[in-house]
């Protein structure tokens, strides 16, 4: 999967016909063989813009706060950074006619060590669910299957499980740097990184962390894409996909099939309800 | 508006650390958040009914289940409760129409979450209780305070542990 | 500093016979934030009520507490004591002692005293947090809906503008006068159903101050009380009202014939009709299924006759809006249909007919002119056999609950076929004789005086046909006999059950409704005429099973309570509604969403200090927020927060104990 030469292409082409302001890619490191998100305002800079299975990020991080509002933006996305992207027009987060979305067929990235990187093993959909213009062919939505670590620390004892997170809450250095790296999380005052965090949360402890970090993953309940942002943002290196996973695996299962932005107009799944939603966990 | 906190007092929890037994006239402390139309008003008649219940709940009054944020039930348990139980009207009776609907969602993945991060399920109960289920009040909480009792004091995460 | 008061009651002994008191006061006492607190034997008295006046005053308080009974029995009470000390009335909080301590825990006194301390701490830690809020008024549409123009809808809508309120009265059939109208004589004084109605019904057409909209739906409800908005769709008539003077040539020309609903299909009307003679408005409309020109196009003959040119094929379904305050529904009822009474033959045996059947056919201008006859031969039937609980009481085949009226209907069918065929027998197979209400044990007796009826004690078990009779095979229980009556015609007294369009009304007025589909009153016992939405009433039959005399109360009851609701020109509003700091809304608008009163709309302010840009973020509207909450909870960036149940006083109380 290399599609810098198109990329660049269409880059050059939405500069020169006076479409966009700036323009979201990923460059090449200099030092390894990982790649960083890249703005560019200056077409002169194009050949630098890269895709292959190295471009992790989701890109749709860099639309937030309101850049949209003034500036005319080509993005590059992949599958999960498209429904993002979705999640993000429906809360009138972005203006689409200020967007050229160039959506990615996407093959998959690598994680660090060279492999296929575990969220898209379980992609459920790879091709772009908005965009301007699609690069590649589309395979088709895929079959949701619930994460291999949620399944794994499923059969693990509750105590097991507890000592488990009560490690990861521990290591948190609450630099929130997970929500700042999330597309989603573009509140003005995020819950977790108000003044108030320390009220509402507890302090830098792994019960406060714990507490932070429950609201945040609550908050994107419903709507996280498994883009894995946050993960990849996090000093401490903390697995916080479990949290989203879990998430989505409950939400996937008792819910209507629910997957976060895979359709236009829809909110996520805590701003709707279904008569025929599960009571029986209810005395 | 003031948004002090009180050192919570700990009457019944000391800052004991995990590991450490309970001591055995130990009584759980359960936090019951109940929306005001149907629960609090069923809390109430089982009062005026006058059947008994454990003592062990200590009550909270909300508007509708659907004001219930998920941290209520966290902080609960970070804090002064070694079990929640929040209870609404039900389905259908919501006074605010729709309330309960969106509050069942989150109640379902609240409790999931929790118990995936080593809560046990017991520990966060939910009940849908009418005005005129009284006696359905008392089973309920009694039911919870005997499961509660026999998990045990909580000790992860809560507050005097640092 | 918060200064706290902390009033603990005894409330006789009710809590102190369980709760150390005194104990609870000392524990109080403790808190830092706690000024004064003290116990006084009933607070809710005048002088337990002067006490925190007093203490109000003297210790400078910011906040009170009362360990009392239930928030919901005193609350309003206390408030008005702050509110008399001068303080704001919203710095309140109460500790139910009563109700979830003192009555709970009878037996463990320790247990009790250590809960109320508890609950005394959490009210406190809350009441520090509280804020003064302040009444909000709202104005007010003095203008009333009335759903349904039964004898209910009639008496509400006379009521209301009587007061000079104008009221919109919307009706879905062509003709006012509901139920009652297609009754014959009214128990218990037997005075003609027509002769009482018909002066209400033409006093509605002719009142200044209502707005008669027949042969329409309301289909749209908004807004909140005061100020709801409701779109009317007003079916084609294909007839213009405001030329036709009704003078009846099109319906006599008219050569479609089809079943007469409002005589039980016991005879034919056309296709262009009026209900019946004393219909309100006496203009015909055509029944679009059924007229020839409108299905295949051919006919036209009302048209060719009508001298005014008031036939318009070309008319379709209009959509008006009103802006409304108030709305009393009045849908009144529907008869249960005893198709599952098979033993009975119900469909195979035509000489088995209903109650309302019976009814039509005595009626003088009935279908039959006032004499009873049999379906299948029309021979005057001499031996009539009355059932009784038809679906009522009945569990296994039709509904629980008692249908109210049929015992007194069927006594006074039983003169009235006296009346008519001085020969005939009536035979009345009952459960239970149900004739609580002035006058009506009585009109019973006479019945049974007066007709000789044969009143039978038991179930009725099979029917059969023997010859051109129907035997009626039941038990006599009071004689413990199985008996078997001859029969020329058997009357069955169905069940009264709600409307078929109650629930999804009740939806889309956004009101409950039970199990039956009869709408849910506020309270059975206090409040009985309203709804739980506020501004929004009920009358008759579309509540529960009524007989006239109930319905017409209920319905001048609810002219009442609009009467009140309307009594100024703004209404106060409970402040602890929900607000939203703009500065922190991210504008993801996901509340809106979630609103069920649509309370919330959207607003552009700038995006920064002296920005011409602008962003769209949410924002309540106060008037009709009904302060449920569920906003606040979605709201991600806790940017909106609920007056009376804010964060920060949930936290202090959960952090209390």
């Amino acid at each position: 999967m290399d599609y810098s030469k198109k990329i660049q292409e269409i880059a050059s082409k939405l500069f020169a016909d006076n479409k966009i302001n700036y323009f979201v890619g990923y460059k090449q490191n200099s030092f390894d063989d990982s790649q960083v998100p890249f703005l560019i305002t200056d077409p002169a800079e194009i050949p630098k813009l890269v895709f292959t299975d190295r471009s992790v990020f989701n890109l749709a991080n860099y639309l937030k706060p309101d850049h949209t509002k003034r500036k005319r933006v080509g993005l590059v996305v992949k599958g999960c950074d498209s429904r993002a992207l979705n999640l993000m027009l429906t809360e009138s987060q972005v203006k689409r006619e200020n967007i050229y979305i160039i959506g990615i067929c996407c093959e998959g990235v690598l994680n660090e060590k060279g492999e296929k990187a575990q969220n898209c093993v379980e992609c459920v959909m790879p091709d772009p669910v908005v965009y301007d213009e699609m690069i590649g062919s589309p395979t088709g939505k895929r079959e949701y299957t619930i994460n291999a670590d949620i399944r794994e620390l499923a059969t693990k004892a509750l105590e097991e499980r507890a000592d488990y997170f009560e490690s990861i809450f521990e290591n948190c250095i609450r630099c929130n740097a997970c929500r700042h790296s999330c597309p989603l999380c573009y509140c003005a005052k995020c819950c977790i990184d108000q003044e108030t965090s320390t009220l509402y949360h507890g302090a830098n402890t792994s019960s406060g962390a714990m507490h932070a970090l429950m609201t945040w993953s609550l908050h994107l309940a419903g709507r996280c894409v498994d883009c894995r942002n946050c993960e990849k943002a996090c000093p401490s290196h903390l697995p916080l996909h479990l949290l989203h996973k879990q998430n989505e695996s409950v939400i996937y299962e008792n819910f209507q099939q629910h997957l976060a932005g895979m359709e236009k107009d829809d909110r996520g799944a805590f701003y709707k309800y279904s008569l025929s939603d599960p009571d029986d966990f209810i005395l | 508006m003031e948004t002090e906190v009180k050192e919570t007092q700990g009457k019944i929890f000391s800052a004991e650390n995990p590991g450490i037994t309970a001591p055995t006239d130990w009584q759980p402390v359960i936090m019951g958040i109940l929306c005001n139309w149907c629960s609090y008003a069923g809390s109430d008649l089982t009062g005026t009914s006058r059947i008994q219940y454990p003592p062990n709940i200590r009550i909270i009054r909300v508007p509708c289940s659907s004001r219930v944020d998920p941290w209520f039930i966290i902080k609960s348990l970070q804090t002064t409760a070694d079990g929640v139980l929040i209870s609404g009207c039900h389905p259908g009776d919501c006074h605010y129409i729709s309330g309960n609907y969106y509050a069942r969602r989150r109640f379902l993945v609240t409790k999931k979450l929790l118990n995936f991060i080593g809560y046990h399920e017991n520990r966060i109960q939910f009940s849908w209780v009418s005005a005129a289920e009284g006696p359905k009040f008392a089973k309920v909480v009694a039911k919870v305070t005997e499961d509660i009792k026999k998990l045990g004091p909580l000790h992860r995460y809560k507050k005097e542990n640092f | 500093m918060a200064r706290v008061g902390v009033f603990v009651c005894f409330c006789g002994a009710n809590i102190a016979g369980v709760i150390d008191v005194p104990a609870v006061v000392q524990e109080a006492k403790k808190i830092k934030e706690v000024k004064i607190s003290i116990e006084y034997k009933y607070l809710c008295s005048d002088p337990g009520q002067q006490i925190i006046r007093e203490a109000i005053v003297q210790n400078r308080l910011t906040s009170v507490v009362v360990a009392a009974c239930s928030p919901r029995m005193h609350e309003k009470t206390f408030r008005k004591a702050l509110l008399d000390a001068g303080m704001n009335p919203y710095l309140l909080e109460i500790a139910n002692i009563r109700e979830h301590s003192s009555w709970v825990h009878q037996k463990d006194k320790k247990a009790a005293t250590e809960k109320a301390s508890d609950l005394i701490r959490m009210a406190v830690a809350k009441s520090i947090a509280n804020e003064q809020l302040h009444e909000i008024s709202v104005p007010v549409t003095k203008r009333a809906l009335v759903i349904g123009g039964g004898i209910a809808g009639i008496q509400a809508a006379l009521d209301i503008a009587d007061a000079r309120i104008p009221v919109t009265l919307v009706e879905k059939s062509p003709s006012i006068g509901g139920r009652m109208a297609q009754l014959d004589e009214t128990f218990p004084t037997l005075d003609c159903s027509q002769c009482i109605l018909t002066p209400k019904m033409v006093d509605v057409a002719s009142h200044p101050y209502i707005e008669l909209i027949p042969y329409s739906e309301v289909i749209e409800l908004q807004g909140y009380v005061g100020n709801y908005k409701a779109k009317i769709k007003k079916k084609a008539s294909y007839v213009d009202f405001s030329s036709c003077t009704g003078c009846g040539a099109c319906t006599q020309k008219c050569p479609v014939k089809v079943p007469n609903e409002f005589n039980m299909n016991i005879d034919k009307r056309k296709a262009i009709y009026t209900p019946f003679p004393q219909a309100v408005p006496n203009k015909p409309v055509i029944d679009a299924e059924h007229c020839t020109m409108l299905l295949k196009g051919k006919c036209g003959i009302c048209a060719k006759v009508c001298e005014k040119g008031s036939i318009n094929f070309k008319m379709v379904d209009e959509v008006i809006e009103r802006e409304i305050g108030a709305v009393v529904i009045a849908t009144g009822y529907d008869l249960w249909d005893p198709k599952p009474y098979e033993e009975y033959g119900v469909g195979r045996y035509k000489d088995i007919i209903t109650s309302l059947e019976f009814e039509r056919m005595v009626s003088a201008s009935g279908p039959t002119n006032g004499v009873p006859v049999r379906p299948s031969d029309g021979k005057v039937p001499k031996n009539v056999v009355f059932i009784k609980c038809i679906g009522s009481r009945d569990e296994a085949k039709g509904i629980e609950y008692c249908s109210k009226i049929c015992c007194m209907y069927t006594a006074k069918h039983a003169i009235l076929l006296h009346h008519k065929v001085p020969d005939s027998h009536a035979y009345i197979f009952y459960m239970d004789i149900r004739a609580a209400g002035k006058g009506y044990e009585e009109f019973v007796k006479r019945a049974q005086v007066e007709t000789a009826a044969t009143y039978l004690r038991g179930r009725v078990s099979k029917i059969y046909k023997k010859g051109d009779k129907l035997m009626v095979r039941g038990e006599d229980a009071q004689i413990g006999q199985v008996v078997e009556v001859e029969a020329d015609l058997v009357v069955l007294a169905t069940a009264v059950i709600a409307p078929k369009d109650n629930p999804a009304l009740a939806r889309l007025l956004g009101v409950s409704y039970d199990k039956y589909g009869y709408i849910s009153e506020a309270h059975p016992k206090l409040r009985p005429v309203e709804t739980a939405k506020a501004g929004i009433f009920l009358a008759g039959c579309t509540q529960a099973p009524k007989d006239i005399p109930d319905t017409v109360a209920q319905a001048s009851a609810c002219a009442a309570k609009v009467c009140g609701l309307f009594a100024g020109d703004t209404m106060k509003k409970d402040p602890m509604i929900s607000t939203i700091n703009n500065e922190f809304c991210s504008g993801c608008l996901n509340c809106i969403k979630v609103c069920p009163y649509q309370a919330i709309v959207t607003e552009e302010i700038p995006l920064g200090h002296g920005s011409k840009e602008i962003r769209t973020v949410a924002k309540i509207n106060e008037g009709v927020c009904q302060g449920c909450g569920s906003c606040v909870a979605i709201c991600r960036s806790m940017a909106i927060s609920l007056a009376g149940f804010t964060d920060p006083q949930i936290i202090n109380e959960i952090v209390a104990i």
